[in-house]
């Protein structure tokens, strides 16, 4: 793996908490997801490598770029790509005005060129027929698009996308999960998400935090992995499960350290993550 | 860090344009951001209306609603006059503006547009420079406005470009006022309450101050208007200073608000010392006043101004002027000439002398009225002309060849009022519009004061009606009458019905008990 983002001993305190505590990581081109529970630190993650906040310690660099200084961090910017968790929108603009706004903040001068740009990525994103539509007459899908087009917007090398499924059906999930399967050809994404099965779709790579650490860090192969053999099937749920709920064919799945002689199944992605938090989350019940 | 291995991709994979690198570039970054809010704040609805409002007003006041004197601009006076319009356009800006720049924490953008490369100090430059078409327009419209009063036949006198720039100007700085006011408190109901505020305290200040020349000047506009124009030497206004306070704190504030947001550079802190010291400058000089020197000069062209004008001989008079107003004399002497050509006696050949006069001594916004003159056979001429001027002037005229001289105001009563106003108005292109228009009630019928450059007319009903009468009669049907009877009608012991008779007209009766005073010579 040839590493495009490399980031080592980010540590990060908010007051008494500690968000990030000695991560390094290493993302290559690709979508690498990053999975974990509410409080984990991912979007703090983001955000640090998005230059939006310093870490307190550890450095990392965006594409050979170093943020530490300020030509650095204006490179690293001048190369990425950011979707917020809750975008805002100028509501007045219309999609192309708002996305024309952003190529304009990241600094692409030459007007023609730029709303060139802009068309692509709107095309991209397949908003090309609404493009002159005010973005409060867009509903909540098409309004994702226009933020994944606003971070595609100048072709950035490195994209973070935090949780850009979230709000949406399944149908425009479905679309997105295409949009940013593309956007990952070529380049660096980092997704951050709650959805196992984004990542299990869309992810050759995949981090999973919890406490502000990184508890997994390897494809979503062996995080699956994992969970083999650790996943059963019962009647009842079993008190020896980690985590277990009544499945739809009436039968209880069981994930942890089965019993001897216990009905295996085929383990997923969603199976190898929750071993993985190893009790840092209670979510999944009975 | 730990070791990174193997090459790093570097390019766009879709061979877009990279982003703007290099100084230049990425100023070109800031003007394209600053065509994006210029093109926005144009599409504000509170700045159209505005701007429509003050383009409007312009072009009313230049192609519909003007009256007979803006036909005879005093430029000194016109380039001012350009001033106070832009005002609620100021206001406009300031308030979108302010909007504007708070629009990305209104519509919570701010934390993303935080991450990209423009930085929130050069986003600032932007949304001050998005005012400048705005400042352009103004200007545009100024000069339009100054340049349409200039290229008139009947204009005299010299603007200023000092006094041009304050409108533009103050749009400008309006502007920078928002981007200042959203940066030091980003919230966004602040900026309407700030102009009340801003109102209330000007208006405070100013009462408490009791309008100080050095208060009032560190306002946008300083608005000096009286009743005549002054030469341009006599005007006493600290205009380019006054420009050049105004230029600085412009400046001054944008840097403010620069470094406010982040620009803490040495370039920025370099234009701010400068525009502090350009705004200290502006205030120095136009503070301290009128000098003694200024008040001299007012008092001379106020009591002794034949020591200040040029005198032009046109036919058989003298016209005497200042130098801005000699280009006057040949309409001066036209009115004249043809009041002049209906008078019998003497008064036809009479050698007058019209002297252009004002009233100086008590500043610019003075309402004095000119005391008439003593000297025999000379006629007062103001500083404007064209409209009411016109026949007010003839009057004038018709006056002192009635009556001697200006200094008549017991003498000129019964036939001598009647013969006068026949005199004067006579010769206008509309009598009795010019009747009407003489007279303080606009009116043509009962008694009523009818205005000359120094001492009115009191006409009585009786002579009103005698006047109208005449007037609505063909001028040579009357000229020969006036001529054959004018030592009788010029005489203070004719009466008005003894006029009507002689000129065949009616008298409408005698003279009631509400005419008594007024015009007669009884008293």
């Amino acid at each position: 793996m040839i590493p495009t983002v490399s980031a080592s001993g980010l540590t990060l305190r908010f007051g008494g908490t500690r968000a990030l505590d000695d991560v390094s990581v290493r993302l290559a081109e690709g979508v690498t997801g990053l999975l974990g529970p509410n409080g984990a630190g991912k979007t703090t993650l983001l955000r640090v490598l998005a230059t939006a906040v310093p870490a307190d310690r550890g450095s990392f660099t965006v594409l050979g770029h170093d943020p530490g200084t300020t030509a650095g961090r204006l490179d690293v910017r001048r190369a990425l790509g950011y979707l917020p968790q809750t975008p805002g929108f100028h509501q007045d603009f219309s999609a192309f005005e708002f996305v024309d706004y952003v190529a304009i903040l990241k600094e692409l001068t030459d007007r023609t060129a730029r709303h060139r740009e802009v068309r692509r990525v709107l095309e991209a994103v397949d908003l090309s027929d609404v493009r002159g539509k005010r973005i409060k007459r867009l509903s909540g899908g098409m309004r994702q698009r226009v933020a994944l087009a606003a971070a595609l917007v100048g072709d950035p090398g490195f994209l973070v996308l935090d949780e850009p499924t979230v709000g949406l059906d399944p149908e425009q999930r479905m679309r997105f999960r295409e949009l940013i399967a593309q956007a990952g050809e070529g380049r660096t994404v980092l997704l951050s998400t709650h959805q196992t099965e984004d990542v299990a779709m869309l992810c050759h790579r995949v981090i999973v935090m919890a406490g502000g650490r990184i508890r997994f860090e390897g494809t979503p192969a062996e995080l699956t992995d994992r969970a083999a053999g650790r996943v059963w099937s019962s009647t009842e749920r079993d008190p020896a499960a980690r985590a277990g709920w009544r499945t739809g064919t009436g039968a209880f799945r069981n994930v942890g350290d089965p019993p001897e002689g216990a009905d295996l199944l085929e383990p997923t992605l969603e199976d190898g993550y929750l071993l993985t938090l190893d009790g840092e989350t209670a979510e999944v019940a009975a | 860090m730990s070791a990174i291995t193997g090459t790093i991709p570097q390019a766009a994979p879709t061979g877009v344009e990279p982003p703007a690198r290099g100084t230049e570039s990425r100023a070109a970054a800031i003007l394209a951001l600053a065509r994006f809010e210029a093109r926005e704040l144009l599409l504000q609805i509170p700045v159209l209306v505005f701007l429509a409002v003050y383009v409007g007003y312009a072009g009313w006041r230049l192609f519909i609603g003007g009256d007979g004197m803006d036909d005879f601009p005093v430029l000194q006076d016109a380039d001012r006059a350009t001033q106070p319009t832009p005002m609620l356009l100021a206001v406009a800006v300031f308030i979108c503006v302010n909007r504007a720049v708070l629009r990305s924490r209104r519509q919570s953008t701010d934390q993303h547009f935080d991450i990209l490369p423009m930085e929130h100090w050069r986003r600032t430059v932007a949304h001050a420079l998005s005012v400048l078409p705005l400042g352009a327009i103004t200007a545009l419209v100024v000069g339009f406005q100054y340049t349409w009063a200039a290229l008139k036949p009947g204009a005299v006198g010299h603007g200023s470009p000092a006094e041009l720039v304050v409108g533009p100007l103050m749009v400008l700085l309006a502007g920078v006022l928002g981007v200042l006011l959203a940066r030091v408190i980003p919230v966004g109901f602040v900026a309407p309450p700030f102009v009340i505020g801003a109102f209330v305290l000007t208006t405070l200040v100013s009462a408490a101050t009791q309008g100080k020349h050095w208060v009032s000047w560190l306002g946008p506009v300083v608005v000096e208007e009286g009743a005549d124009p002054f030469p341009s030497e006599l005007l006493g206004r600290p205009a380019a200073w006054h420009a050049l306070y105004l230029m600085g704190l412009a400046v001054l504030l944008l840097c403010l608000a620069v470094l406010i947001s982040g620009g803490r550079t040495w370039l920025v802190k370099s234009v701010a010392a400068v525009a502090l010291a350009a705004t200290a400058v502006g205030v120095a000089g136009q503070s301290p006043g009128e000098p003694a020197s200024l008040i001299a000069a007012r008092t001379k062209a106020s009591v002794t101004p034949e020591k200040v004008q040029t005198c032009v001989q046109h036919g058989r008079s003298t016209y005497c002027a200042f130098p801005e107003w000699t280009g006057r004399i040949a309409d001066w002497a036209d009115a004249v000439d043809r009041v002049q050509s209906r008078a019998g006696g003497s008064a036809g050949g009479e050698r007058l002398t019209v002297r252009q006069r004002i009233d100086a001594r008590y500043g610019l916004q003075s309402d004095a009225a000119i005391a008439p003159s003593t000297t025999p056979g000379t006629v007062t001429v103001g500083t404007r002309w064209g409209g009411n001027r016109l026949p007010e002037f003839a009057v004038g005229v018709a006056s002192v060849l009635v009556t001697g001289n200006e200094d008549a105001a017991g003498k000129r009563c019964d036939a001598r009022v009647v013969t006068t106003m026949w005199l004067a108005l006579s010769t206008q292109p509309d009598p009795i519009k010019s009747l009407r228009d003489v007279r303080l009630d606009d009116s043509i019928e009962g008694s009523a004061i009818a205005l000359a450059p120094t001492n009115p007319v009191s006409m009585s009903a009786q002579q009103t009606t005698v006047v109208r009468e005449l007037l609505q009669k063909p001028h040579y049907s009357v000229a020969a009458k006036v001529k054959a009877h004018w030592t009788e009608l010029t005489s203070a012991k004719t009466s008005t019905a003894r006029v009507a008779e002689l000129l065949g007209v009616p008298a409408d009766g005698k003279a009631t008990a509400a005419d008594s005073g007024s015009g007669s010579c009884e008293e």
